[in-house]
């Protein structure tokens, strides 16, 4: 096993590695930008590093040189940055640095998105009708052509993808140029890659996952489905698993897919196997992510595995903690992303200093976040400030819970999307298990405040007595502590001095 | 004894305090006539305090620093505080100046000086946190003054445009 793991990343999810790392023993080396240096990863490392290059985490050079010049045996990249970067994942090869991620080979053959469907295709699965867009963006006869093969409403995706940004939905042809030239510049900003596709619409749908696991002995196993249909901007909110929109035949025919589709890629290490499904039940493979997940905390919760402790063992060429009869899929998890955005404020980023940080606690309830009070809310980055993951028995117990903590969860000094959760949670679709992609469409955050008379008093009683209060705190007084004798005595200079 | 009149969501309510002499952190208050005990369990550091209890009610809320807005665990509430005492309530701020929420980079310019707005009309886009915002505008008005172009970077409370 490594004796030492560098981490290049960041935020929550390079704490959740650091503790992983310390569970087996693994001495962890952390990275962090100046902004970053409070985020709680800098102080669980063993060790942490400060990076120079303005590519911040994803500058391939300073990280594996950092690497090499701590003596870290492999790198766990997280997700984003420098995960699914194959040719990162070679030169770590090339250096003797082990990449904690799939091979090269198969982060590259997963990575474009319209060979990897043509592959599963091939192999007698469905998956949703694409088209590649002609190089010749300005040629808009061309563009239009291959539009109408694909049908509308379409998605205008980039290549490289991942993390939903950059993508356009398109219901007419009139709007097709603008969507192609504002999914172009947003996937040259992220991606720093233009290339596009077109992929037919399925919708309303439910965005499923498969996480699966496979070590270098030839073992795969899965850790049952994901839900992830409800996005905000592209951007999942809530994730939960096992996913309300399958029976139990469809749920297996799923995870038998997946398993066949991650074989048929020859995968290794961790990544979730995606797919659509359509109002008929009809599931079309998307792609596969071929890194750990915001939203792994959910699988972790029913299997009771540690998925990044999987991913080192198989890294470090060990077998598969587990076999599939092993795993046992128990209870329900949900997963609410509290991203530091102002709801009442058109979810604009809140940046700030943290100055209460409550966590909720209780049975099963975990929370994974680079946040404590006191520390810095970065404006750059992502807003993305905790993940807040509950586990029930049954979906009802779970939803439960996960109201309790949302109640339970103080966060003072910036504004988070609780509240949204808190919403959403309680919706009656939502409630019922029948939402799909289209819920937050016709979602409208209820911006009105509870007016009930005994409440309503209640506050204007504290607002009242923290009006004076802040009163007094504006004149200048002396506090009583600096009135009593021994204040008064110790500000006379010692004998000797006069 | 201190009087007020207390604006919850443009709702007036008369309010009296009396600090209790005899228990520090205790306060008797009148809402509308109802006798409230408010006892603040942190008296003794005032900047500290972020919860009360309200004739044993917990709260905890959150209260922002220009004590405009209120959170509680039921909800945002607008706030306007007018001290009678103190003589003349704060004015409502709603003056045509569109300042910088957030610090970041403007990506594109929708208006130009001289044009007419209406409330809630894209102004521009501001790009933090990799995010776009658009910013719109807070009243119906022209724009007399376009203070960026895209390309230029904002400061925190930077005035951006301003409308009239």
């Amino acid at each position: 096993m490594f004796k030492k793991i560098l981490i290049a990343n960041r935020g929550e999810i390079a704490t959740r590695i650091i503790r992983t790392c310390r569970e087996m023993g693994i001495w962890s080396v952390a990275l962090y930008t100046p902004t970053d240096r409070d985020s709680l990863h800098v102080r669980l490392a063993d060790e942490a590093h400060m990076l120079h290059s303005s590519n911040r985490y994803g500058d391939a050079d300073e990280v594996l040189a950092i690497a090499k010049a701590v003596g870290a045996e492999a790198i766990h990249p997280g997700y984003g940055f420098l995960a699914e970067e194959a040719d990162f994942a070679e030169r770590c090869a090339a250096e003797g640095v082990v990449f904690i991620g799939p091979p090269p080979a198969v982060i590259r053959a997963v990575r474009n998105k319209m060979e990897a469907m043509e592959t599963v295709k091939r192999a007698g699965h469905r998956v949703p009708v694409y088209a590649e867009l002609p190089d010749a963006y300005a040629d808009e006869a061309a563009l239009q052509r291959a539009a109408a093969r694909v049908g509308y409403p379409l998605v205008v995706k980039s290549a490289r993808g991942g993390r939903g940004r950059g993508a356009r939905v398109v219901m007419h042809p009139d709007k097709l140029v603008e969507a192609v030239r504002s999914a172009r510049r947003e996937a040259q900003l992220i991606y720093g890659d233009d290339h596009l596709y077109l992929e037919r619409a399925i919708a309303p749908s439910h965005y499923l996952s498969v996480q699966v696991l496979a070590d270098v002995h030839g073992n795969l196993v899965h850790l049952g489905e994901r839900e992830g249909s409800l996005l905000r901007h592209n951007q999942k909110l809530i994730e939960e698993s096992p996913s309300p929109a399958l029976n139990d035949a469809q749920r297996r025919e799923l995870w038998a897919t997946a398993v066949d589709i991650a074989r048929l890629f020859n995968f290794q290490n961790t990544g979730a196997v995606e797919f659509l499904v359509d109002s008929a039940g009809h599931f079309f493979f998307t792609e596969i992510k071929a890194r750990i997940q915001i939203e792994h905390g959910v699988s972790e919760m029913v299997s009771g595995m540690d998925i990044v402790r999987e991913q080192i063992r198989i890294a470090a060429g060990e077998p598969l903690s587990r076999t599939q009869e092993q795993i046992r899929l128990e209870g329900w998890a949900m997963h609410c992303r509290i991203n530091a955005e102002d709801p009442w404020n058109d979810y604009l980023p809140s940046p700030g200093r943290l100055t209460r940080f409550r966590l909720p606690q209780g049975p099963d309830v975990r929370v994974d976040t680079y946040g404590y009070a006191g520390c810095a809310i970065p404006e750059r980055f992502d807003p993305l400030l905790a993940n807040l993951i509950v586990k029930g028995d049954d979906r009802a117990m779970c939803l439960s819970r996960m109201r309790r903590a949302l109640m339970e969860f103080r966060i003072v000094g910036v504004q988070t999307n609780a509240p949204l959760h808190k919403q959403l949670i309680q919706h009656p679709a939502f409630v019922a298990g029948v939402y799909d992609t289209n819920f937050m469409a016709r979602f409208r955050f209820d911006v009105s405040a509870n007016t009930n008379e005994e409440t309503c008093r209640d506050l204007v009683a504290i607002v009242a007595v923290a009006y004076l209060m802040r009163r007094r705190l504006d004149r200048p007084v002396t506090p009583p502590r600096f009135l009593s004798g021994w204040h008064r005595s110790a500000r006379r200079l010692p004998s000797q001095w006069m | 004894m201190h009087k007020l009149t207390i604006l919850v969501e443009n709702q007036p309510h008369e309010v009296e305090v009396t600090p209790n002499r005899a228990q520090p952190g205790e306060f008797t208050v009148f809402v509308d006539g109802h006798p409230l005990t408010v006892f603040v369990p942190d008296f003794d550091s005032p900047e500290l305090v972020d919860w009360m209890i309200v004739d044993d009610r917990p709260y905890e809320f959150i209260l922002s620093p220009d004590l405009r807005v209120a959170q509680i665990y039921s909800g945002r509430y607008d706030i306007v505080v007018r001290d009678k005492e103190a003589g003349g309530a704060r004015p409502a701020v709603g003056d045509g100046r569109v300042k910088a929420p957030i610090p970041g980079l403007i990506t594109r310019v929708y208006v130009e000086p001289g044009q007419g707005v209406d409330v809630g009309q894209p102004l521009l886009t501001l790009e933090a946190m990799k995010m776009e915002n658009e910013i719109r505008a807070p009243i119906r008005g022209v724009v007399h003054h376009l203070a960026v172009q895209p390309g230029q970077t904002v400061a925190l409370g930077e005035v951006m445009v301003e409308i009239q």
